[in-house]
Order: structure tokens, then C-alpha cells, then sequence
């Protein structure tokens, strides 16, 4: 058993080593597409976070400062009372505590010992996550900044056209990778196909002798049928650090930048991102087993 | 050991490759099969390793239906017949002794048996000195005395043989028949497809005559005539 696991190991390592350039191409275009499509997921979770506290018709949300006294915050919610009693501009309403707002924000930052070390339960500002009756652009802007003056309110932010324009674009974006991506799995499976059929062509007089003396069918095949999933495999781990990259520079210079301050929270966390990797492997192993059958049944002929 | 029953195959309809062929080589048996090129051998040496299934009629290997054993039984039937050819088809980047374990390699034979058996059979056909030499170092005649070893070192019941002499001189020739007798000594039964008059006429043993896809002679003790 031991000697036949060895020689098989030999015999795909062998072919891997004969055919380096057209294996680490397999290689590479099983990791670029890989890391599209993994990235296109990583956007996509980002709006998803980001977008979170708008969700359900969310249209404003009016941050208390963080020392905010308990009576500023009771005035707030006196207001919001009356204003929805009264039914003319608010529909409903919601109030984050500090604590809540410190839970989400932990979630969020899973993993960012540095930032999380700085922060507190104290630090975190209460906020009101607000749905007017009427969602005019011009009403919701009005209501909400009568908030804007009341004491122990830091800011009101809005969730304008620029966040739902921006929303749309991120989704476009992912979209357009997620599509790129699948396309370059397929090229990515023919590749592994092709580098097999030719695998396999130049190894014709080993498989020839195999067959004459008596070597099992599943014998000729199994170098072949590791040798493709190896290269889906080994394109997938090189994928996690890519996406990591991707995660780090590109999705949190979109939460910092000045421009799109408004998508704070643009944010993948880490159980998402783990998620987001294994199902790269899966795809990336089971695209490529996908080539080998094609290629041990099309070119194999035991 | 072997039993042809009105056995046919046609690769085109026009041109049948062998026609209603019995036939019937017992155990430890030594037989030549003659005839012109395009008669029918190299179709009858397929026929018995299940290179190829004939169109109509049976064949029986060690008392097994060949023609119906389904397909992931054919390896464990070819464990039991070695083949040689003209080319002697080596793989000209292993050396002799490993062309050699190969054979045993790729059926999963442990390392402790291939590590015993493969210079037992180089021992054979004296070939001990040249193990860990290249194919392309070696004469023709040694290069077809690796292929022997290489068919013959899993002690097989059956050794077929197609033109084994047809690229060596007379006198290497000779030597080769004398290696194949050796072994047909043994209790191998051997099926030799020869061109080779000289050969045929001096071992005297049974000749099967095929033209056009017939069988036109069994003899035994027979000449190539």
C-alpha cells in the first residue's frame, strides 16, 4: 500500500514537474479567478454591512454625542414621541444604546486589536435610526435637520441619493467581478483540461505498457485525477492571500476615504471573510476535479 | 489455455481481418503462427489479450470467456500474458531495471518483491551487468531482452510474442528464440507471430498458417514453408 502511494505520488509529481509551464498557468488562472470571484463577494458583503443601519426604510439616523446627558437624549425621544403620535413625519423609530452601538461596532472590527483597544462602551455614540412617513428627498432633509440643533446631537446623517448611488455602483462593481471571475473559472477548467489532454499525451507510452501489463484502470487514471484538482487546490490557497490584500487596501480605502464617508462600516468581517475563502477553495477544487474527469474520460481511454 | 471458437473480426466490411478461426493451444503449448503480412497474426495476438473483441465467435483464455468480461477485469486478465513486440517498446528514460519494475509497479507489488524479482529475471536473460544502463545504450538484442524480462517477470501462464525477431540479425535472433524455448520450458505457453523461415523450420514446433484471414494449416512439428 505504502509502495503504491508512493509510486503514484512519483508518477504525478513527474508529470507536474514535465509540464511546469503549463501547470502553473492552470495554477494562476485558477487563483486570479478565484480571487475575482472571492473579492466580488467581499464588496458585496461590504455594502451589505455598510448599508445595514438603512436598511427597512431607514432614512436618517441622528448620532447623539457620546457624553450626551441622559435628559438630552430623553428630550430626543420626547420629540420623536410627539412627532409620531401626531403621525405627520415619523413613521418609526429606533434607539441604538451605547452598548448596542459598541456590539455592532465590535462585530464589524472583529480581529482589529489595535482600533478595538482604543475604543469603549463610553466612547461609542447612542444614535436614532429614523423612517419618516414622507421619503421626499427635500422633507427628509428638513425634517431631519431640525434634529441637527438640539442639544447633545453631534450630527444627523442622511441616507441621500449619494449613498443609494453609491450602493448601486458597489453592487455593479461586484457584480462585473462576479461575472469576470466565473468566466475566468470556466478558461480556468479548460486550461486544467487542456494541460492534462497534453499530460497525458506525452506520457502515452507509459499509459500503453500500463495497460498491457495488467495495471488497474483506476491505477492509470489517479495521477491525472490528483494532478487537476492539485492545481484548483493550490490556485485557491494562492487566492486567500490575494483576497486578503483586496480586503485589506481596497474595501477599507473605500470605508476612508473623504469622499464616501458616508459608507463607514464598509466592512467584511472576519467569519465572512473565512466563509468567503473556503467557498473559494470548494469552487476552485471542484472546478478543477470537474476538467479532470473531463480530461481522464475524453483523453484516457482505459 | 487458449480456445478460438469461429472467431471473426472485420475493421471494415469489406476487408475482414480474420475469418471463422478456430483453434485450440493447450497448456505449456510453443506456437508459431505464420503468414504473409496483412493475413490475420497481429489480429489473432490482439484477439487474445482483449486489445480487441472479435465481431462474432468466443474466445477463451484459462477457461474464461474473454470476449463478454467486462472492462475493469481486462487488467487482471493481461497479469496473465506477458506480450512482446517487434519494437520492443521500453521507456527509453528509465533504465533497464527500472523499465523492468515498472511492470510490477504499476500492479502494486510490494517494494520487497520487485527489489527480489528484477534481478532474478535480468539474471535470466542475462542482463545482470546492464541494469542500470539506458535502453538507447543497449543492441537490439538486449533491448528485446529487457522486454522479455519486463513481460515475463510477473511469471505470466501466457508470453505472446509479435515478430519479436523481425528488427534483429539471424544470430541475435537465435539467441532470442533460445531465451523464449528457455521459458516455454518453464510451462509458459508461448504464441509467437513470425516471418521468420529460418526460425520456424529449426524449432520445428506447431505452425498455424493464416492467409487472408483463414486458417490454412494447424500442424504440429510443422515447417514455415
Amino acid at each position: 500500500m505504502i509502495g503504491k502511494t508512493r509510486f503514484l505520488l512519483a508518477e504525478t509529481g513527474q508529470n507536474i514537474w514535465r509540464n511546469i509551464a503549463l501547470t502553473l498557468a492552470s495554477i494562476l488562472v485558477a487563483a486570479v479567478s478565484l480571487t475575482l470571484f472571492g473579492t466580488s463577494q467581499l464588496v458585496a458583503r461590504g455594502v451589505e454591512n455598510a448599508t445595514q443601519r438603512w436598511e427597512g426604510g431607514i432614512e436618517f439616523v441622528v448620532f447623539m454625542k457620546a457624553d450626551a446627558e441622559q435628559s438630552q437624549l430623553d428630550a430626543i425621544e420626547t420629540l420623536l414621541e410627539e412627532s409620531s403620535v401626531e403621525g405627520s413625519t415619523i413613521d418609526e423609530w429606533d434607539f441604538v444604546s451605547k452598548e448596542e452601538t459598541y456590539d455592532e461596532f465590535i462585530e464589524f472590527f472583529a480581529g482589529d486589536e489595535e482600533l478595538l483597544d482604543t475604543i469603549s462602551v463610553e466612547t461609542m455614540p447612542p444614535s436614532f435610526r429614523i423612517r419618516p412617513t414622507d421619503v421626499d428627498a427635500g422633507a427628509v432633509e428638513a425634517l431631519g435637520s431640525t434634529f441637527e440643533t438640539k442639544p447633545g446631537v453631534r450630527t444627523v446623517v442622511f441616507a441621500t441619493e449619494v449613498i443609494r448611488e453609491i450602493q448601486t455602483n458597489a453592487e455593479k462593481i461586484s457584480q462585473v467581478m462576479l461575472w469576470v471571475g466565473v468566466l475566468l473559472l470556466v478558461a480556468s477548467a479548460i486550461v486544467i483540461l487542456t494541460t492534462l489532454s497534453i499530460a497525458i499525451s506525452s506520457r502515452r507510452n507509459e499509459i500503453e505498457i500500463m495497460k498491457l501489463v495488467g495495471a488497474s484502470n483506476w491505477f492509470i487514471r489517479i495521477p491525472f485525477m490528483i494532478e487537476g484538482p492539485l492545481q484548483g487546490v493550490i490556485g485557491a490557497l494562492l487566492s486567500l492571500p490575494l483576497m486578503a490584500v483586496a480586503r485589506r487596501y481596497v474595501i477599507e480605502d473605500f470605508s476612508e476615504s473623504d469622499s464616501l464617508k458616508l459608507l463607514e462600516g464598509f466592512r467584511v468581517t472576519d467569519s465572512e471573510f473565512l466563509f468567503i475563502s473556503l467557498t473559494a477553495l470548494a469552487i476552485g477544487t471542484a472546478v478543477a476535479t470537474v476538467g479532470s474527469i473531463l480530461a481522464v474520460s475524453r483523453y484516457l481511454d482505459v | 489455455m487458449i480456445r478460438l471458437e469461429n472467431v471473426s473480426k472485420e475493421y471494415s466490411a469489406d476487408s475482414p481481418a480474420l475469418i471463422d478461426a478456430s483453434a485450440e493451444i493447450e497448456k505449456g503449448e510453443f506456437v508459431f503462427l505464420v503468414g504473409a503480412s496483412g493475413s490475420g497474426k497481429s489480429t489473432f495476438i490482439r484477439l487474445l489479450n482483449r486489445e480487441e473483441k472479435p465481431t462474432t465467435g468466443k474466445v477463451y483464455v484459462a477457461g474464461k470467456d474473454i470476449v463478454t468480461l467486462s472492462s475493469w477485469k481486462v487488467p487482471f486478465l493481461r497479469r496473465n500474458i506477458g506480450c512482446i513486440f517487434q519494437d520492443f517498446r521500453l521507456l527509453p528514460k528509465r533504465t533497464v531495471a527500472e523499465n523492468v519494475a515498472f511492470a510490477l509497479e504499476v500492479i502494486g507489488r510490494p517494494k520487497h518483491v520487485i527489489d527480489q524479482q528484477v534481478p532474478a529475471i535480468l539474471d535470466l536473460v542475462g542482463l545482470s551487468e546492464k541494469s542500470h544502463r539506458m535502453p538507447d545504450e543497449l543492441s537490439g538484442g538486449e533491448q528485446q531482452r529487457v522486454s522479455i524480462a519486463r513481460a515475463f517477470v510477473n511469471r505470466p501462464l501466457i508470453l505472446l510474442a509479435d515478430e519479436p525477431t523481425g528488427n534483429l540479425d539471424p544470430d541475435t535472433a537465435v539467441g532470442i528464440m533460445r531465451l523464449l524455448d528457455r521459458i516455454n520450458r518453464t510451462g509458459t505457453t508461448v504464441v509467437m507471430a513470425t516471418h521468420d523461415r529460418g526460425i520456424v523450420d529449426t524449432m520445428r514446433r506447431r505452425v498455424i498458417e493464416l492467409s487472408d484471414g483463414q486458417i490454412v494449416r494447424d500442424q504440429s512439428g510443422g515447417q514455415y514453408r
